[in-house]
């Protein structure tokens, strides 16, 4: 299967760089115009890793504290190794899945909107949103612990940098159970690169949990195709909860009691 | 004009064919509670069917030779996957449909399983070629 799938990548291959050699020119159309200064439209998080994906493969060394919380996570979705069939994900239960972690869950699309003192971001999944401030306020040193946390933003040259603080700190980082505390502070960077493409770095700084920042991979977020539409995809508990004693319990080996 | 659509056709057969390929080799494991090495294939009759996220299920049942009734469940993507992947709807499957449901069982052998394929009385088909991820 592999080799036969190799052998037809070799090929398609072969044929683009036969086909640019013998029309001897440019084959790329002109790139389409944009702002940089744009990032409003809806878009994809396509990540290498699906919904394992977090800000990179390896955290930064974890603090006792830190350690304790992830021994007591028992990731229950995805096919990360320590994942099980009967996991504590806070996901499972329909709990909000806070930032940065719904970044990383793929499957749904998220609009970027901005107004003239704040830049919202929707998610479809758990069809909610965050707010960034770009009102030139700053961050307050002790806020309200909020799900998406408290975020302002300011233009530096090209890239909208944003700072964070004020997590609460019941949400995962990712579907591996990576915890964070409510000192866990986040800069994001994003840069429109393309028409088509944002990309965004982001650096968690927590030191109650990691002994050094943990710098993320980038992340490159893809304008979705012009029939994509925010829906309504709502967890909900109580559906999720019949899933769980119809479906994922009995496949799964629950005792006939848990519930 | 005609050869830069044709190589548009080969650029884009070539983006298919390897975002195919990626996730064909990713062992979505989630699910760890299916045994994603087998499958297996049963004819029964719609009894629930729950288009929810962020998993849509239902249950059917399956008579067997000598007329005992097993209800099973069958769990898959989330309807915006369907949707987009499959051209699934609500309006797919209602209570009462016959089916023909093929299925990555339960590990610990209790009559549930992620959908691998489904084929209703009426030539409906749903063929699920990925693996699950969540």
């Amino acid at each position: 299967m592999g080799n036969r799938f190799s052998i037809i990548c070799g090929m398609l291959v072969m044929a683009l760089a036969c086909s640019s050699l013998a029309s001897g020119q440019t084959t790329s159309p002109a790139p389409t115009a944009f702002d940089p200064h744009d990032l409003s439209g809806i878009w994809w998080g396509r990540l290498a890793r699906g919904v394992n994906s977090s800000l990179g493969p390896t955290a930064p060394p974890m603090t006792a504290w830190a350690q304790e919380k992830y021994n007591a996570a028992k990731p229950g979705l995805g096919r990360g190794a320590r994942a099980q069939p009967l996991g504590n994900d806070p996901m499972m239960i329909c709990d909000p899945m806070g930032f940065p972690r719904i970044m990383f869950w793929t499957n749904y699309p998220y609009e970027i909107l901005q107004l003239r003192d704040r830049v919202v971001v929707f998610f479809d999944w758990f069809y909610t949103y965050r707010t960034i401030w770009t009102d030139g306020r700053e961050l307050e040193a002790d806020p309200d612990l909020r799900w998406y946390g408290n975020s302002v933003g300011r233009w530096d040259g090209n890239t909208f940098v944003v700072r964070s603080n004020g997590f609460d700190d019941r949400t995962w980082l990712d579907a591996d159970g990576h915890p964070h505390s409510d000192e866990m502070r986040l800069e994001e960077r994003y840069q429109r690169v393309s028409a088509d493409t944002i990309e965004v770095t982001m650096t968690l700084t927590d030191q109650k949990a990691y002994t050094k920042p943990w710098v993320s991979d980038k992340i490159t977020l893809t304008r979705a195709e012009p029939n994509i539409r925010m829906r309504e995809d709502v967890c909900v508990p109580s559906a999720e909860q019949r899933y769980k004693e119809l479906i994922r319990n009995p496949a799964g080996g629950a005792p006939k009691n848990v519930k | 004009m005609k050869r830069r659509s044709r190589l548009a056709v080969v650029v884009s057969a070539i983006i298919v064919l390897l975002g195919f390929g990626i996730s064909l080799k990713a062992h979505h494991g989630s699910r760890v509670s299916y045994d994603l090495t087998k499958t297996v294939t049963l004819k029964g009759t719609i009894k629930e069917v729950q288009y929810v996220n962020p998993h849509v299920y239902f249950l059917f049942e399956v008579k067997d030779a000598q007329g005992h009734v097993t209800e099973w469940g069958a769990e898959t993507d989330p309807p915006i996957m369907l949707e987009r992947r499959y051209g699934w709807s609500k309006k797919f499957l209602k209570t009462g449909d016959a089916v023909t449901v093929t299925l990555w069982p339960s590990k610990v052998g209790a009559p549930r399983g992620f959908l691998a394929k489904l084929v209703t009385a009426d030539g409906k088909v749903l063929d699920h070629q990925e693996q699950p991820q969540q």
